[in-house]
C-alpha cells in the first residue's frame, strides 16, 4: 500500500454542521476522483461553500470523517489543510489589498525565515508564466481587477503545490470572456494532476467543463450524476426540486412614459482610493418601472447608490428626486421626499444586529411622520408597524422584542426588504434585494416590487445576478468601469458584452 | 543646556522612552491590536525596576522590569484575544490595575534608599538601534510580513493558513520588552519611583504612532520631534519669548498640547491598519 | 464562556486576597475596614454621598458619550475646567439662586468647550479621541492650577486657592436621618431620569443611540454621524463641567490646587456598569464612592490606597467581559 496513490484525491464522509437553530449541512458525502474537474451545485443556501470550508480547514464539522488520499486527516485549521494539498480560491476575494502581489502570493508558504526578493520574484515569475499570467510583483494588489484577484489565489495554490483546488463560485464577478480564460487555465491544471472542485450554481459551467457533480439542497445531499448522462433541464430540476413554480416574468411589454421619479444627470464620483467610480453617468427613472443595473462588482454600483441615498458626494453632475434639485440634500431630506433603500449588507449597514425587531423596525424612517410626533417616538403604533413588516415576507420570529441577531440570515433580509416596501416612498433603491434568499423567496420580493410600482413607484435595482435582471427588469443599465449604458438588447449576451467593453 | 549640542542630546533623552513605548505600541497595532495600556505598562515597569534594582541591583531591576510590562502585555493580550473584550477598555482597565498596583507596591516596599545609580546603559543608542531591527524584521522577515498581514486582515490571513492569536501573542511579548525598557529609563538615572511618573508618555508615544502612520521609522522621527519640544520647553522655561515670560505650567503643557494639535491636524487616517480591532 | 468569566473573578480575587496579605492584614479586616469608612457612622455615610455626586455626574458625562460610540475619558479635564470657571462666575457674578444657575450654566459651557477640540477631531478627522481627551486632562490640571496659584488667587491666602463663594452661593442639602444628601446629588439623579428619557423616547436620542450602535447603518438611515459625534461630545463635556460647578457649589465653596482626585477610570467603571440601561449609574456611583471613601480608610489602617483602585480596573474588567466583547464576524 505504501507509495500508491488512492484512486480518489479526497473523500468527506458523513458531515454535518449545526449553526444555531440552522443545520447548515446534514450528513453529506462526497468522493472525488483524482484528476477530475468535480461540481459542487446548488442554491444559494444549500451548504456548497460551508462544506467546503470544511474540507479547508476554515470550518470544524460536528461529526464526519475526512480521507485525503485515502488517509483519515484532522483538518482544525487552514494552515493544516494545505499542508495536504487542499487550497480554496473563495467566492470573495482572500487577497489582502494592502499587501503586494508577490507578499500575497508568499503569505502564510514563504520558503524560508527571511525574506529574499529577488529570488522568490523569479520562482513567482516562472510560476506566473506556466499559467501565462502576468504580475507587477511588487505593486499592491489593491489593484488588481477582480480578475486579476482571481489569478493571483490561482498561483497561490500553484506556489503552495495544491494538488485539490476548491473554488467557489469562480465566475459570480468575473466577464464571460475572463470566466473562459479561468476554465481554459483550470483544464491545464487537471492535465497535470490536480483535482478540482467547482462550486456553481451555473448550470453551463457544469454541462461544459465538469465529469462529475454532486447536488444539494437545503444542507442534504440530494444526488451525485455524471455530467454527460444528464441535460441541463435535468440538472435544474435536481438542484431546484418539485412543485416549485416557474419564476414569472414580471416585466412589462412596453415602455413606462411615467413621470421621472429620480433622475441622475452626468454624476461623476469620487471613489475611496481618489480614482473615479463613477463617471459621467445619467439616467432617468420613472413611476411605475423597475429599472435594473448590472455590471461585474466593484464597477461603481456601491457608489452610485451612496450618491444616491446621500451618503457620498458628487463630483460633478447633478440629482433629482422628482422635480426637486436633490444632491445638496442630506439623507434624512432625501428619505423624507420619499427615497428608501435596501441596502447591499444588512449587517453593516441595515440593521443594529444587537437591538430587537422593534427598534430595526424604524431604523431609516425614524423622522417620517408615520414614526414620530413632534420630536417623539411613537411607541405604541410601533409594535403594530413591526409585525406588519415581520408578517409582509413571513419573517419568522417569536415576539417583536427578539433581537435581529437571533433572527436566520434570511429573515432579517426578508424583514429588511419589508421595511422599505412598506413604508411608503416613491423610489426605492435595492442592492441585491434577494441575497441569500431561495428561489421562491426572491420571486416574491420581485411580485412585491412590481405590485409596488402599479402603485406609482419605481424601483432601482443592482443586482449580479444577469437572469434575475433578465426576468424582472423592464429596462437594464449596465455599469462598466463607472460608465453607464442602456441595454438596447436584453439578452446574456449583449449585457455580457457591455459588462466588458473596453 | 546652553549649546544647540547639548540641546540635543537632551532632546534625545527625553524621546528615548518615547521611542520605546511607539515601538511597543507598534508591536501590538501593526498585528491589529490597540493598545492604550502603553502608559500603564511603561509605569509597571518603572516601579518594579525601581523597586527590585534598589534591592538587588541595576541588572534585576531591568529584568524585572521588564517582566512586570510584559506579564501587562500579555494580560492585554488574553482580554482582547481570548476573552474578547473590547480593546480600548482592556487597556483603560489596565492603565487603572497598573496604576493602583504601582501605588501599593511603592507605598510598602520603597525603601527609601535613592542614591542608586544604573550603570550607563547606553538606553539612547538602543532605542534607535531597536528602531532599524523592528523597521527590518517588518519588511525582511516572515514573521514581519504576516504580523502586517494579520494587522490588515485577519480573517483572510486565516484563510491563508496563518494564526492571528499566535501571532499577536508573540507580538505582545514584543511589546512587553519595549515598554519594559521604557519603564525601565524613566528610573534609571535615580532608582527612585514615583506615582503617576509617566505623566501620559505612553499615550504620547501612541499619538506618535499614529501620526507616523504606524511605521517604525517615521515613529522615530515623530518621537524625535516630540523629544525636542519638550527639551525646548524646559530651556525656554523662565525665559521671555515674544517679550512674555510664561509661566511653567504652560511648558509641562506643551507636549500634550502638540499632540493635540497634531492628532487634529496632520492624521494621517488611511494608514490605519485595516484590520485594528478585528478578528 | 461561563468558566472563563469565573477564571477571571476568582484571578481578580486571588491577587486581591495577595496584595491584602502583602500590606499584612486579613481580607475580613479589610473589607470591614472599608464598609466602615464609608457607612459606619452618619460621618462617614454623608462623605460617602459627598464622594457619590462628582462620580456620579463624571459617571453620566462619559455614559452619554459610551451611547453615541465614543470614548470620553476626559471628563477629568472637563470637571476641572467646569469647577474653575464655575467659582470664578460665581466671584464675578451675582449671589442668589440667580447667581447658582448662572455658574453652573458658566461650569456647563467651560466642560463643553474643553470637549471641543475632541469633538471636532472625532467628527472630521475621526481621530482616536482617548488620547485627545487624556491629553487634554493633563492640559486642563496645568491650566487651572497656574490659574488658581497666579492670577486667580485669593488675596491672603497661604496655598494656591480661590477665595471662598458667597453663602448665598451654596447649594443646600436636606438631611436624612443625620446624613446630609445635597440637591447637587439630588440634581444628579433627575439628570439620570432625563437622560433615559431622551435616549429612549425621542426621536434624537434613538438617532444618537444608533450612531453608538452601528454608525454604517445610522449614515444609511438618514442620521448625521459627524454631527451626533460632535453633539455626544459636547453633551458629555457639558456634564462633566456641570459635576464640576456642583462640586464647587454644594461642597466645596472655592477652587483649589489639585481639585480632583482624578475621576478619569472611576467614571468609566460607572459608565460601564451602566451598560444600556442609565439608572444603574446610579447604584453604580454609589459603589465606587464607597471605595473611593472607604479607600482612605484603608489607607490609613495600612493598606495603600492604590488597591481600590486595582479593584476599579478589575471590575472595568469583568463588566467588560461580561458586555462588551467584540465577536468574531461570521459568514
Amino acid at each position: 500500500m505504501a507509495g500508491e496513490k488512492s484512486e480518489f484525491a479526497f473523500s468527506l464522509r458523513h458531515i454535518s454542521k449545526r449553526f444555531g437553530p440552522v443545520l447548515a449541512l446534514d450528513d453529506i458525502s462526497l468522493t472525488v476522483r483524482r484528476g477530475s474537474i468535480h461540481a459542487v451545485v446548488g442554491e444559494n443556501g444549500a451548504g456548497k461553500t460551508t462544506l467546503m470550508r470544511v474540507l479547508y480547514g476554515a470550518i470544524s464539522p460536528d461529526s464526519g470523517q475526512i480521507e485525503i488520499d485515502g488517509r483519515a486527516e484532522r483538518i482544525p485549521n487552514s494552515a493544516v489543510a494545505i499542508s495536504k494539498g487542499v487550497g480554496m480560491v473563495s467566492q470573495h476575494y482572500a487577497v489582502i489589498p494592502e499587501l503586494t502581489n508577490l507578499q500575497n502570493l508568499m503569505l502564510g508558504s514563504e520558503p524560508s525565515r527571511w525574506v529574499n526578493p529577488p529570488a522568490l520574484k523569479s520562482r513567482a515569475e516562472s510560476l506566473a508564466t506556466k499559467m501565462s499570467f502576468q504580475f507587477d510583483w511588487d505593486s499592491p494588489s489593491s489593484e488588481l481587477s477582480p480578475a486579476g484577484a482571481q489569478k493571483l489565489e490561482i498561483l497561490k495554490l500553484l506556489w503552495r503545490n495544491s494538488r485539490i483546488l476548491i473554488l467557489d463560485e469562480p465566475t459570480a464577478m468575473l466577464s464571460p470572456a475572463d470566466g473562459d480564460a479561468l476554465f481554459a487555465s483550470l483544464i491545464t491544471l487537471v492535465a497535470g494532476g490536480a483535482t478540482v472542485v467547482l462550486v456553481t450554481h451555473r448550470i453551463p459551467e457544469v454541462m461544459q467543463f465538469c465529469e462529475r457533480v454532486t447536488v444539494l439542497r437545503g444542507g442534504k445531499w440530494i444526488a451525485e450524476k455524471t455530467v454527460n448522462d444528464l441535460n441541463p433541464t435535468q440538472l435544474a430540476s435536481l438542484i431546484v426540486g418539485d412543485g416549485l413554480p416557474t419564476v414569472e416574468v414580471t416585466t412589462r411589454s412596453t415602455e413606462i412614459q411615467g413621470v421621472p421619479a429620480l433622475t441622475a444627470t452626468n454624476v461623476s464620483i469620487q471613489g475611496d482610493r481618489g480614482n473615479l467610480a463613477v463617471e459621467g453617468a445619467s439616467f432617468e427613472l420613472r413611476a411605475g418601472e423597475v429599472v435594473g443595473i448590472a455590471g461585474v462588482d466593484g464597477s461603481g454600483q456601491r457608489e452610485l447608490f451612496q450618491a444616491l441615498l446621500g451618503v457620498r458626494v458628487l463630483k460633478t453632475g447633478s440629482i433629482s428626486l422628482g422635480d426637486t434639485r436633490a444632491e445638496a440634500l442630506t439623507s434624512a431630506r432625501r428619505i423624507a421626499s420619499g427615497l428608501r433603500i435596501i441596502p447591499e449588507d444588512r449587517h453593516e449597514e441595515g440593521v443594529v444586529n444587537e437591538w430587537s425587531l422593534e427598534e430595526n423596525s424604524i431604523l431609516g424612517l425614524q423622522r417620517l411622520p408615520d414614526f414620530s410626533l413632534r420630536g417623539a417616538i411613537d411607541l405604541k403604533s410601533r409594535r403594530g408597524w413591526t409585525e406588519r413588516v415581520a408578517d409582509r415576507f413571513a419573517t419568522k420570529r417569536g415576539s417583536t422584542k427578539q433581537s435581529m441577531a437571533s433572527l436566520s440570515g434570511g429573515n432579517q433580509q426578508r424583514f429588511v426588504v419589508a421595511r422599505a416596501l412598506e413604508s411608503g416612498g416613491t423610489v426605492l433603491l435595492a442592492f441585491q434585494p434577494t441575497r441569500g434568499l431561495d428561489l421562491a423567496a426572491s420571486a416574491r420580493i420581485f411580485e412585491a416590487f412590481r405590485l409596488a410600482t402599479q402603485e406609482g413607484r419605481a424601483v432601482l435595482l443592482v443586482s449580479f445576478d444577469l437572469d434575475e435582471l433578465l426576468l424582472h427588469c423592464d429596462r437594464i443599465l449596465v455599469m462598466n468601469r463607472g460608465r453607464l449604458t442602456l441595454a438596447t438588447t436584453k439578452t446574456r449576451e449583449a449585457l455580457g458584452d457591455l459588462m466588458v467593453a473596453a | 543646556m546652553n549649546s544647540p549640542g547639548e540641546l540635543l542630546l537632551i532632546a534625545l533623552g527625553l524621546a528615548t522612552p518615547l521611542i520605546f513605548a511607539m515601538l511597543g505600541g507598534y508591536a501590538s497595532e501593526r498585528g491589529g491590536v490597540i493598545n492604550i495600556g502603553l502608559e500603564g505598562m511603561m509605569l509597571s515597569s518603572a516601579c518594579v525596576s525601581a523597586l527590585v534594582g534598589v534591592a538587588h541591583g541595576p541588572a534585576w531591576g531591568l529584568v524585572a522590569g521588564v517582566t512586570a510590562a510584559t506579564a501587562l502585555s500579555l494580560l492585554h493580550w488574553l482580554a482582547t484575544q481570548i476573552y474578547r473584550i473590547d480593546q480600548v477598555i482592556s487597556g483603560m482597565a489596565l492603565n487603572a490595575i497598573a496604576a493602583g498596583a504601582t501605588n501599593f507596591l511603592n507605598q510598602k516596599f520603597a525603601s527609601g534608599a535613592s542614591s542608586v545609580v544604573f550603570p550607563e546603559l547606553p538606553y539612547q543608542v538602543l532605542a534607535v538601534i531597536s528602531v532599524a531591527a523592528v523597521a527590518v524584521v517588518a519588511t525582511r522577515t516572515r514573521f514581519g510580513l504576516r504580523l502586517v498581514a494579520v494587522g490588515a486582515d485577519p480573517v483572510k490571513a486565516r484563510l491563508a493558513g496563518l494564526n492571528p492569536v499566535n501571532i499577536r501573542l508573540l507580538a505582545a511579548s514584543a511589546t512587553g520588552l519595549f515598554t519594559g525598557l521604557a519603564g525601565n529609563y524613566l528610573v534609571a538615572e535615580t532608582g527612585v519611583f514615583t506615582d503617576n511618573m509617566t505623566a501620559g508618555r505612553g499615550y504620547i508615544a501612541l499619538a506618535a504612532l499614529i501620526l507616523a502612520g504606524w511605521r517604525p521609522v517615521p515613529g522615530l522621527i515623530a518621537a524625535l520631534i516630540f523629544g525636542f519640544l519638550n527639551a525646548l520647553s524646559i530651556k525656554l522655561q523662565g525665559q521671555a519669548v515674544a517679550g512674555v515670560v510664561l509661566p511653567g505650567e504652560f511648558w509641562t503643557s506643551v507636549p500634550y498640547l502638540v499632540t493635540v494639535l497634531a492628532m487634529g491636524g496632520f492624521m494621517a487616517r488611511n494608514r490605519t491598519p485595516a484590520g485594528l480591532g478585528k478578528f | 464562556m461561563k468558566w472563563r468569566l469565573v477564571a477571571l473573578i476568582a484571578g481578580c480575587l486571588v491577587v486581591l486576597a495577595i496584595a491584602v496579605a502583602v500590606a499584612g492584614k486579613s481580607p475580613a479586616e479589610a473589607l470591614s475596614t472599608l464598609l466602615k469608612g464609608s457607612f459606619g457612622t452618619t460621618m462617614a455615610r454623608t462623605g460617602t454621598l459627598q464622594e457619590m455626586t462628582p462620580l456620579l455626574f463624571a459617571g453620566i458625562g462619559v455614559f452619554l458619550a459610551l451611547r453615541a460610540g465614543l470614548f470620553n475619558i476626559g471628563i477629568e479635564g472637563q470637571f476641572l475646567l467646569g469647577a474653575m470657571t464655575a467659582t470664578y462666575a460665581g466671584l464675578r457674578g451675582p449671589g442668589g439662586p440667580f447667581g447658582i444657575l448662572l455658574a453652573i450654566l458658566a461650569g456647563a459651557a467651560a466642560g463643553a468647550l474643553w470637549a471641543l477640540p475632541a469633538a471636532l477631531i472625532k467628527a472630521y478627522r475621526n481621530g482616536h479621541e482617548v488620547i485627545t481627551t487624556i491629553m487634554l486632562n493633563n492640559v486642563a490640571a496645568a491650566f487651572t492650577t497656574w490659574v488658581v496659584a497666579g492670577p486667580g488667587k485669593a488675596v491672603e491666602a497661604g496655598s494656591p486657592t480661590s477665595a471662598n463663594l458667597s453663602p448665598s452661593l451654596a447649594i443646600g442639602h436636606i438631611d436624612l436621618g443625620g446624613v446630609s444628601v445635597s440637591y447637587g446629588l439630588l440634581g444628579g439623579f433627575v439628570l439620570v431620569g432625563l437622560v433615559w428619557w431622551w435616549l429612549g423616547r425621542r426621536v434624537s436620542g434613538y438617532e444618537f443611540r444608533v450612531t453608538g450602535a452601528n454608525a454604517r447603518a445610522a449614515r444609511a438611515a438618514g442620521i448625521d454621524v459627524s454631527r451626533n459625534y460632535l453633539q455626544a461630545m459636547l453633551l458629555s463635556g457639558a456634564i462633566g463641567g456641570l459635576g464640576g460647578a456642583i462640586q464647587v457649589l454644594a461642597y466645596e465653596h472655592r477652587f483649589y490646587d489639585s481639585f480632583s482626585p482624578g475621576y478619569g477610570f472611576d467614571s468609566l467603571g460607572v459608565a460601564l456598569l451602566a451598560g444600556a440601561q442609565a439608572w444603574i449609574l446610579i447604584p453604580a456611583a454609589g459603589l465606587f464612592a464607597v471605595l473611593a471613601k472607604g479607600g482612605t480608610a484603608l489607607d490609613i489602617f495600612g493598606v495603600p490606597k492604590g488597591i481600590t483602585i486595582m479593584v476599579l480596573g478589575m471590575v472595568i474588567l469583568v463588566v467588560a467581559a461580561v458586555r462588551y466583547r467584540r465577536e468574531a464576524t461570521s459568514e
